[in-house]
This record gives C-alpha cells, sequence and structure tokens, in this order.
C-alpha cells in the first residue's frame, strides 16, 4: 500500500506543481540554479583534466552536498503537465533511505545479486551487456545477442532495437510497437535458451520509445518476467519525467517488477554547462531518481561534442558523481559505456576500458553496455566488446583511483583527438562467424593486442 | 552614439536579456538607425560572439538559447520598421524544426535550432513529438526553404520519411529542403528517405542547411557533412 500511495503522491504533485515551460526550465531555472550552487560550495573551475579520475574525496562529498540541495531546490520538471514535481527534505532522505542495497533475480546457475559497493570495492560489479540502442536486423537478432551471452562472464542481457518486426517497421506510437515489446522479450527468450543459460537476468523493453511496447512485452503471459527482469524508465533528459515515464513506472510496479530502473545522462555543454555542472546534475538527478521509485539507477554523463561519455572532460565529470553518490548512499547506481568508435577498432577498446575501468573504481555497482560507434550504425555491434567490456570492468574491482588515473590518462591520449569524427569499425556480419559465434582472426587478434597494453600499462588481468 | 548602440544590441544579445534587447532595439528606432543595421551590426555580431563562445566550451546551450530569446525580442521591435523585401534578404532563410513522433528527446534538435539561429536562419521551433502532419501545417504556413527533422529513437526515424512523402503528396516536395539528423539517422537512412542533407553534428547541420541554400539545386543529393 505504500508504494501505491507514494507513486499516486508523485501523479499528484505532477499536477498541481508551480507551473513552468520547458524552455524556461532548461534556460532560466535550471541553469542558474547550477551556477549558484557550484558557487556556492567552491565546485567552480574544479574540473582537472590532468587527472581524468578523480581521487579527491573531499571533492566528491561536496559534489554530494550540493547536489543534495540541487535536487531540494529543483525537483523534476513534467512536461506533460509543465508543472514541477518538487519533493520536501524529508521525502528526499526518506527515498534514499528505503533504496535498496542489494537486488537479487535470474535463477538457477544464473541468478545474480547485485549489491551497493563503494570507490576502490573489491566487490565484483556485474556487466549487463548488449548493443545498447542499437539498430539490429531481424534475422541477425537472435545469433548477435547469443554472440554476447554466451560469454559466462556476461552476468546479465538486454534487447537491442529491431530493425523489423516479421518485415514490418516497428514506428513509435504505433500498434507495431505494442507488438514488438512480447516480440523483443520471445526473442531474448530463445536467445538465453540457445546458449543454455535460460535463467539469465535480463532488462526490458529495451525498445520502448513510448509506453507502448512496455505495456505489450513486461508482466504480460510469454513477456518479460517482472520477477528477473528490471524494468527499464530512462529519462530523456536529466529531471525531466514525464507521462510517458510515469506510465512505465506505475505499469511496472502494478507488475511487482523486481526493480524499476530509472536513469539520465547528464550533458557536458547541455543544460548543465560545465563539467562541474553536469556531474552536479548527476548527482541530483540519482537522488530524485530514488524518490520516482528508481530501484537501481543509471547515472552517467555525455559530452554534447560526441554523444558519449568516454571524453577527458566526461569521463571526469562520470567519476566524480559516481563517487559522490557512492561514499555518501547506499542507492545502487551503475554505469553506462557510450563510445563513438565501432567494432574492430582499437579505439572502441580503448574507450571502452577507460569508462569501464572507471566506474568500476568509483562504486557502480555494475556496467551496462556496450554502444559501439554510439549505437548510430545498424548492427555495427559483437559479443567481444562486451566480453572485453565485462573482464576489464571485473578486473578493475580493488585498485586504486590513483593507478586508474595513470592507466586511463594513457589511453585517452591513443583516442581523444579522434572522438569527432571516429572510425565506424565494421558490422556483426563482417566480424563474426554467425554459425560458430567466434570472432573473425582480425578482431581477436586486436581484442589479444589491447589486453596485452592493458596488461603493459598496469592492470592485472583476472578473467 | 550609433556604435553605443551597436554595442548593446550585441551586449543584450550575449547577456540574453530579452527586455534589455528590446529597449536597445527600440533606442536604436529612436536614433534613427537603420533597423537592418541595428541586425546586422548590433544582434548578430553578440550571435557570432556567442557562437564562437560555445564553439571554445566557453558558454553552454542554455546561453545560447537564451542569447537566440533575446535576438528574436528585439527583432520583434524592429521587425515593423523593416520591409518584408529587407528582411529576407537578411535572413538566410526559414526553417521549419522538430523532433519527430514518438520521440520525447530535444536536446539535439535544440542544439541545431539555435545552431541555426546564431548562423542567421529565421527558425520555427515545433518541439519535440511532432507529428508529420504539424510539420507540413507549418512548412505551408510560414513558407518555409527548410525543414529539419531530428530522432533519437529509432522506431521514431521512420516518421522523417512520412513527412517526406507528405511533401511530396502536397505537391511542395521541389519547393522545400528536407533535412535530417539525429543518433540513429545515416547518411545511407538520408538516401533510403530521399532527403536533402544530413549532418553528424550541429555544426556540420548547419553547414549542410547553407549549401543547399546557396546553390542546393545544383549539388547532388543527399549533402553529407562530417562521415
Amino acid at each position: 500500500m505504500g508504494e501505491t500511495r507514494s507513486i499516486l503522491d508523485i501523479i499528484d504533485k505532477s499536477q498541481v506543481g508551480p507551473l513552468h515551460t520547458a524552455r524556461e526550465w532548461e534556460t532560466k531555472i535550471v541553469p542558474p540554479k547550477i551556477r549558484e550552487k557550484l558557487k556556492e560550495h567552491g565546485l567552480q573551475n574544479t574540473y582537472d583534466s590532468k587527472n581524468p579520475v578523480n581521487s579527491d574525496n573531499g571533492l566528491a562529498d561536496e559534489f554530494w552536498k550540493a547536489g543534495y540541495e540541487l535536487a531540494l531546490d529543483l525537483g523534476l520538471h513534467c512536461p506533460t503537465t509543465e508543472r514541477i514535481i518538487k519533493f520536501t527534505d524529508q521525502e528526499l532522505k526518506s527515498a534514499l533511505m528505503t533504496s535498496p542495497s542489494e537486488i537479487s533475480l535470474g535463477w538457477g546457475p544464473d541468478r545474480r545479486t547485485v549489491k551497493t559497493r563503494k570507490p576502490e570495492d573489491s566487490t565484483v560489479p556485474l556487466a549487463a551487456m548488449s548493443c545498447l540502442g542499437m539498430e539490429v536486423s531481424e534475422e541477425l537478432f537472435i545469433p548477435l545477442f547469443q554472440s554476447i551471452a554466451q560469454y559466462k562472464i556476461v552476468d546479465m542481457l538486454l534487447g537491442g532495437v529491431l530493425k523489423t518486426v516479421h518485415g514490418r517497421h516497428g514506428k513509435a506510437k504505433t500498434p507495431y510497437e505494442t507488438f514488438k515489446g512480447k516480440y523483443e522479450a520471445v526473442l531474448m527468450q530463445e536467445v538465453l535458451r540457445r546458449v543454455g543459460r535460460p535463467g539469465m537476468p535480463t532488462w526490458g523493453v529495451e525498445d520502448s520509445p513510448t509506453e507502448y511496447a512496455q505495456l505489450g512485452g513486461y508482466g504480460v503471459p510469454g513477456g518479460y518476467d517482472p520477477k528477473h527482469t528490471i524494468a527499464i524508465v530512462l529519462l530523456p533528459s536529466p529531471l525531466k519525467l514525464d507521462y510517458t515515464l510515469l506510465h512505465k513506472i506505475v505499469h511496472a510496479l502494478n507488475c511487482g517488477a523486481v526493480a524499476v530502473e530509472i536513469g539520465h545522462w547528464a550533458m557536458i555543454g547541455g543544460y548543465s554547462g560545465p563539467p562541474e555542472g553536469a556531474a552536479l546534475v548527476a548527482v541530483a538527478g540519482l537522488i530524485l531518481e530514488c524518490c520516482a521509485f528508481g530501484a537501481i539507477n543509471h547515472s552517467t554523463v555525455l559530452d554534447i561534442r560526441y554523444l558519449s561519455n568516454t571524453s577527458r572532460e566526461a569521463l571526469w565529470a562520470t567519476g566524480v558523481s559516481r563517487q559522490a553518490q557512492t561514499r555518501n548512499t547506499h542507492a545502487l547506481t551503475f554505469g553506462i559505456t557510450s563510445q563513438v568508435a565501432g567494432p574492430v577498432t582499437d579505439m572502441l577498446l580503448y574507450e571502452t576500458a577507460c569508462i569501464s575501468m572507471l566506474d568500476s573504481v568509483s562504486g557502480a555497482v555494475l556496467e551496462m553496455g556496450t554502444r559501439p560507434a554510439g549505437c548510430k550504425y545498424p548492427d555495427r555491434g559483437s559479443g567481444l566488446e562486451s566480453k572485453f567490456c565485462a573482464e576489464v570492468l571485473k578486473s578493475t574491482a580493488g585498485m586504486k583511483r590513483s593507478d586508474v588515473n595513470e592507466i586511463v590518462k594513457t589511453l585517452l591520449l591513443k583516442y581523444e583527438e579522434n572522438m569527432k569524427y571516429p572510425p565506424t569499425g565494421k558490422t556483426f556480419t563482417e566480424c563474426y562467424d554467425t554459425k560458430t559465434l567466434k570472432p573473425t582472426k582480425e578482431w581477436q587478434d586486436l581484442y589479444d593486442r589491447v589486453w596485452k597494453e592493458l596488461a603493459d600499462f598496469g592492470l592485472q588481468r583476472y578473467y | 552614439m550609433t556604435q553605443e548602440i551597436f554595442d548593446k544590441l550585441a551586449k543584450a544579445v550575449m547577456d540574453g536579456d530579452e527586455d534589455f534587447a528590446k529597449n536597445a532595439a527600440q533606442e536604436a528606432i529612436n536614433s534613427n538607425i537603420e533597423p537592418i543595421d541595428a541586425i546586422k551590426k548590433g544582434f548578430s555580431t553578440g550571435m557570432a560572439v556567442i557562437g564562437e563562445k560555445f564553439g571554445r566550451f566557453e558558454v553552454f546551450l542554455p546561453e545560447v538559447m537564451l542569447a537566440a530569446d533575446a535576438m528574436k525580442a528585439g527583432i520583434g521591435v524592429l521587425r515593423p520598421h523593416i520591409s518584408e523585401e529587407q528582411m529576407a534578404k537578411q535572413i538566410k532563410g526559414k526553417v521549419v524544426i522538430g523532433t519527430v513522433y514518438g520521440d520525447i528527446h530535444d536536446i539535439g534538435k535544440n542544439l541545431v535550432a539555435t545552431m541555426l539561429e546564431v548562423a542567421g536562419y529565421e527558425v520555427y521551433d515545433l518541439g519535440n513529438d511532432v507529428e508529420p502532419k504539424k510539420f507540413l501545417e507549418k512548412v505551408k504556413e510560414v513558407t518555409a526553404d527548410i525543414v529539419a527533422m531530428s530522432c533519437l529513437l529509432t522506431p521514431s526515424m521512420y516518421y522523417q520519411k512520412d513527412v517526406i512523402e507528405l511533401l511530396k503528396e502536397m505537391d511542395i516536395r521541389d519547393k522545400i529542403w528536407a533535412i535530417i539528423g539525429g543518433s540513429p539517422i545515416t547518411p545511407d537512412w538520408t538516401k533510403d528517405v530521399g532527403a536533402d542533407g544530413w549532418g553528424r553534428h550541429s555544426d556540420d547541420a548547419v553547414g549542410v542547411a547553407n549549401m543547399l541554400m546557396e546553390n542546393g539545386s545544383e549539388l547532388p543529393k543527399p549533402v553529407i557533412k562530417g562521415v
């Protein structure tokens, strides 16, 4: 009953809160408040380009304090009603206190428990892998995701965006979308059956641009099982919660979801401003998402110039905000890799290593990925980069931030100049044998070479 | 005195201050400054500075949006004093922009819209989750030169094609340039849907718009920038 009351409270607030247009919110309310908090807490110009992995606990804690105040002062904007959903200090504290510190899902040998972590924690984070947001041809969907799920180091699986549904385009907001929700779930179950891991935890509905696919595929007979599938609710912009997302949250709660994932991409250069502003928004975002029933929260910072979190500035902001979160709450916060280079390029692996190591050492409970070439190009993903991501992520557990910083600095120099116009790499069929599900020699050799480089730079390989 | 007013107009834009921009515009009119000069030597100068600062990451999207809002407010004061012919010469073109149906992401669209304004286009922003027919209605209403469609979610990108098909059905496809962009949008998709241009980044999108407006009819389509 408690949950019912609270979700209704949020809907109530979205109906009666202070009225502001989205443009006012984005230009006249959020940016000045961010500047005010950065100034009050002495956080302006704290971005450290020479040390992309923050090791300063005091700085992280100051970001937490400022982010908490930002969350309290701002709340969430509901674009549907153009009203602000504000929370009291008591509501924020209560949401953080009651947020779960662990979640178990899946069954049999593939059951997993997501547990809260701290910076430099030796607890091994989990790997939730996919070609996240990438359009995948219908005939390649099963083999491509098999190529990811076949690796035992991968703990959880997410789908991609089906290019067609029985040959039809799955246009958003049409009944095709509703149909596609369950179709995605059915295909994912087939992937898990084929790799012999039917109890592997999943996330869904991955391809749900509006609420329709989630209504059609989550919690329905034969669809995603709410006991073993985390419900995805991704905010289109930080600090915004519209009715599409509230429909998804209410539906997931109605289905008895094991957990609702709410997440954001704070954006350097966007409404959040500089790296320090984006870090602050990421902290506030997590707190507010806990209030909106996010039991596990995706938090990362993108760089508007590349729509990626592997630039020097984005890595720093992601790291310091994650450390602020993990040092000051037990709430489950996780990272997402969003690279710009495509498969069969060393740049993709360097980027993957940087963001995975950063998130691991900063206390992320899991890493979700990967997004080769920003998932811009259809079928341009494979299992090997997910395997690599999981291996690097887990091998980093227990390392010192200062040691990770040295490796990240070295890797950044290898790719950052190419971020604006990166190599797009190869498609799945060009880098994997779709029958044996083995990578081509070229891709395997490149992976081996980069792993050797990482070992030379000081990353102990445990997996 | 005249230069002082030009500086005020530029400053109003750089500060993103709508009231200041309106007052400075009125002062320009009261001082018998040619309204077109007030735009060119005042507001546009300020916008150019803001655009350069954004390129260097010295200011960010909200500041650029506020600058664009201030310029619009100031031009609103000047406009009654400018002939349609003069105004048409001043602007590079009219752009109707929006994020397509089923997609509520708008930061990329806002960025492109704002950079087009910085570059001298008159921009009509329809927001996000825009139904195809809404694009058509606005295009016809303002006699747009360019329709620009943004999209972040793959299942929504099919609506870009719908808009282009509607332009054909309404028999106005040959009177307007259609440009598209967004995370899942590629040069191949641009060709498939019969759009005229694609840019990877916001500055690429402005470049594509400029190329189409300057000599689009002579260029092979689609115009692609930033592969």
